[in-house]
């Protein structure tokens, strides 16, 4: 049957009780889908709303639509309490993306797989990976050499520093409690599982302070061959702990307040507030 | 606030990048209105804009922005900071990010921290730059024009009171330029704005006053009609291209455009335009910069 619909209109009272809420829901459809054909019952219905609720509505469709969703581990950070802002700087860093978390697990993973099958004796992949995966964390959330926003960032008020301190405590963040509870996999004594958190913690603020000089990138690089010299050079002449013995984490600590020390001077005494990392 | 009552002052400010001398002894000093930096690539407009924008700081001299010392402690240079906007020249856009995520990133670096305030301000400097269809597109997806004004949507953030836009117009189409000039006169008359292009037509449409640089030293100052008056009297329409012009090029006409030299023989004298002025204000330097249209 088709009895053209272009001569009834809704009755006002019926269409408040719409814009209300309290037709069944028989009654509800029907004006639903009759407004959305009619032309001069919309414009009723459209006088019955607060335009401020319009407004609300269709900001909040905008929003839905307009402001990125937030990567998957940042939303889980945001249901522990993490500030919005916050979230929003973090998620521009690509290291605190999924992909990339993925991977520095998969890589610690099969590193954790090399020594458990070992039985103990070749601890060298995990010590050289578990270390690493947040110095190049931390420099992967500077961006490709530099980022592309370092102008931009330099000048705002939040501050240079400040941005690249929030970013390596984002990655250390996300990629430590991984790590350690790998570290528990591994064959040896039980403090190893603890125990590269050491060159780990020494190692990040290191980076820093060397990108501050000479760059993210070749920072990275050069903190990861040393490194690498370090944990493959012990393998002959030491036991497979050594790297991470005690007196060798004195060392680490050394090299960490050297590190800060170095950074804070910068920061200090440079003219230009901001650019010591 | 201290002695100096204008937005931005300059006072005796040099740099160097290694031996290149980028601003020798610059006194220059802006206030409310646009004003355009025109000068040949290494005049150091980008330097001035970069100081201005406490980029980088000046080898020597003393710099002024907002009645504060931006060198003298981290709260001061914070303080100028929040009420700057800044285009850099080159400004690389994380392609993975839309136009809105970009703006809204570069909004929570200047504390909008409430995310209300801050979606509402995001739209209000898109659509201020045009933006507005474009919002929810990835920055790789938008053309050179578009980006470029996505770097300018994020310029105009809270209304800052220090605008400084290193080229602006790159890539932009007349028509694009046209709304520039809407949307930054309108903001001439509550701040500061500092631009800097290569071209002249670019002055004469946006800006009120404009600085000729050269070798990193200033050398004009004042309104755009004043720089085209240094020119009257020193362009000529000829048959022939002058023998010691400082640069003549033939018209549509057949006839040829001479700026500067002696009066040819049988020439007519022609109205300046802001790019003649310009050419014998930069002198031996201009057959560089000349490229005939």
């Amino acid at each position: 049957m088709t009895t053209g619909i272009q001569g009834w209109h809704a009755h006002p009272a019926l269409l408040s009780s719409y814009v209300a809420g309290d037709l069944d829901a028989v009654a509800g459809a029907s004006i639903e889908q009759h407004v959305s054909r009619c032309e001069t019952c919309r414009a009723a219905v459209g006088q019955l709303l607060e335009p401020q609720v319009l407004e609300q509505t269709w900001t909040g469709i905008r929003d839905a639509v307009e402001r990125p969703a937030l990567p998957f581990p940042l939303r889980l950070a945001r249901r522990c309490g993490l500030s919005e802002p916050t979230a929003v700087l973090l998620a521009s860093a690509a290291s605190l993306r999924g992909a990339w978390l993925v991977g520095a697990f998969l890589s610690l993973s099969f590193a954790t797989l090399a020594a458990y099958a070992s039985g103990g004796t070749a601890l060298a992949p995990f010590l050289l990976a578990a270390p690493l995966a947040p110095v190049l964390g931390v420099a992967a959330a500077y961006g490709p050499r530099q980022d592309p926003l370092e102008a931009l960032i330099a000048t705002a008020p939040y501050g240079r520093t400040r941005l690249i301190l929030l970013r390596t405590i984002g990655v250390l963040a996300s990629v430590l409690p991984v790590t350690v509870l790998l570290g528990l996999a591994v064959p040896g004594p039980p403090w190893l599982a603890a125990a590269w958190l050491g060159p780990a913690l020494a190692l990040v603020p290191v980076l820093l302070a060397l990108a501050g000089f000479v760059g993210p990138r070749t920072a990275a690089t050069v903190v990861s061959l040393v490194w690498s010299g370090v944990v493959l050079g012990s393998t002959r002449a030491f036991a497979p702990t050594w790297p991470v013995e005690a007196a060798q984490q004195g060392v680490y600590l050394g090299l960490a307040v050297a590190a800060c020390a170095v950074i804070a001077i910068r920061a200090g005494t440079d003219r230009q507030p901001g650019v010591a990392l | 606030m201290s002695a100096g009552t204008s937005t931005v002052e300059l006072t005796g400010v040099s740099k160097r990048y290694g031996r290149t001398r980028a601003l020798a002894g610059v006194d220059i000093a802006f206030d409310r209105g646009v004003t355009g930096l025109l000068g040949p690539n290494g005049a150091g407009k980008t330097t001035l804009l970069r100081i201005v924008a406490t980029s980088i700081g000046a080898d020597s001299g003393e710099v002024r922005l907002l009645g504060r010392d931006p060198h003298r402690s981290h709260a001061d240079v914070t303080a100028v900071r929040r009420e700057l906007g800044y285009l850099p020249q080159e400004l690389g856009y994380p392609s993975d990010m839309t136009a809105f995520g970009f703006v809204e990133y570069v909004a929570v670096l200047k504390e909008w921290n409430d995310r209300e305030a801050r979606s509402q301000e995001v739209r209000r400097v898109l659509d201020a730059a045009g933006l507005a269809d474009q919002a929810s597109l990835r920055i790789s997806r938008l053309s050179g024009g578009q980006r470029r004004r996505v770097g300018l949507a994020q310029a105009l953030l809270g209304d800052p009171r220090l605008v400084v836009l290193d080229e602006p117009t790159t890539g932009l189409d007349p028509a694009q330029r046209a709304d520039l000039r809407r949307t930054l006169s309108a903001l001439g008359h509550r701040s500061t704005v500092l631009l800097s292009t290569h071209q002249t037509e670019d002055v004469a449409a946006l800006c009120e006053r404009v600085v000729v640089l050269a070798g990193g030293t200033v050398r004009f100052d004042g309104a755009v009609t004043d720089l085209v008056a240094t020119a009257v009297g020193q362009v000529w329409l000829a048959d022939e291209p002058g023998d010691d012009a400082l640069v003549s090029w033939r018209t549509g006409t057949g006839r040829h455009h001479v700026v500067g030299g002696v009066r040819p023989v049988g020439a007519d004298l022609a109205e300046p335009t802001l790019e003649d002025a310009y050419l014998l204000m930069l002198g031996p330097d201009a057959q560089r910069v000349h490229t005939p249209s």
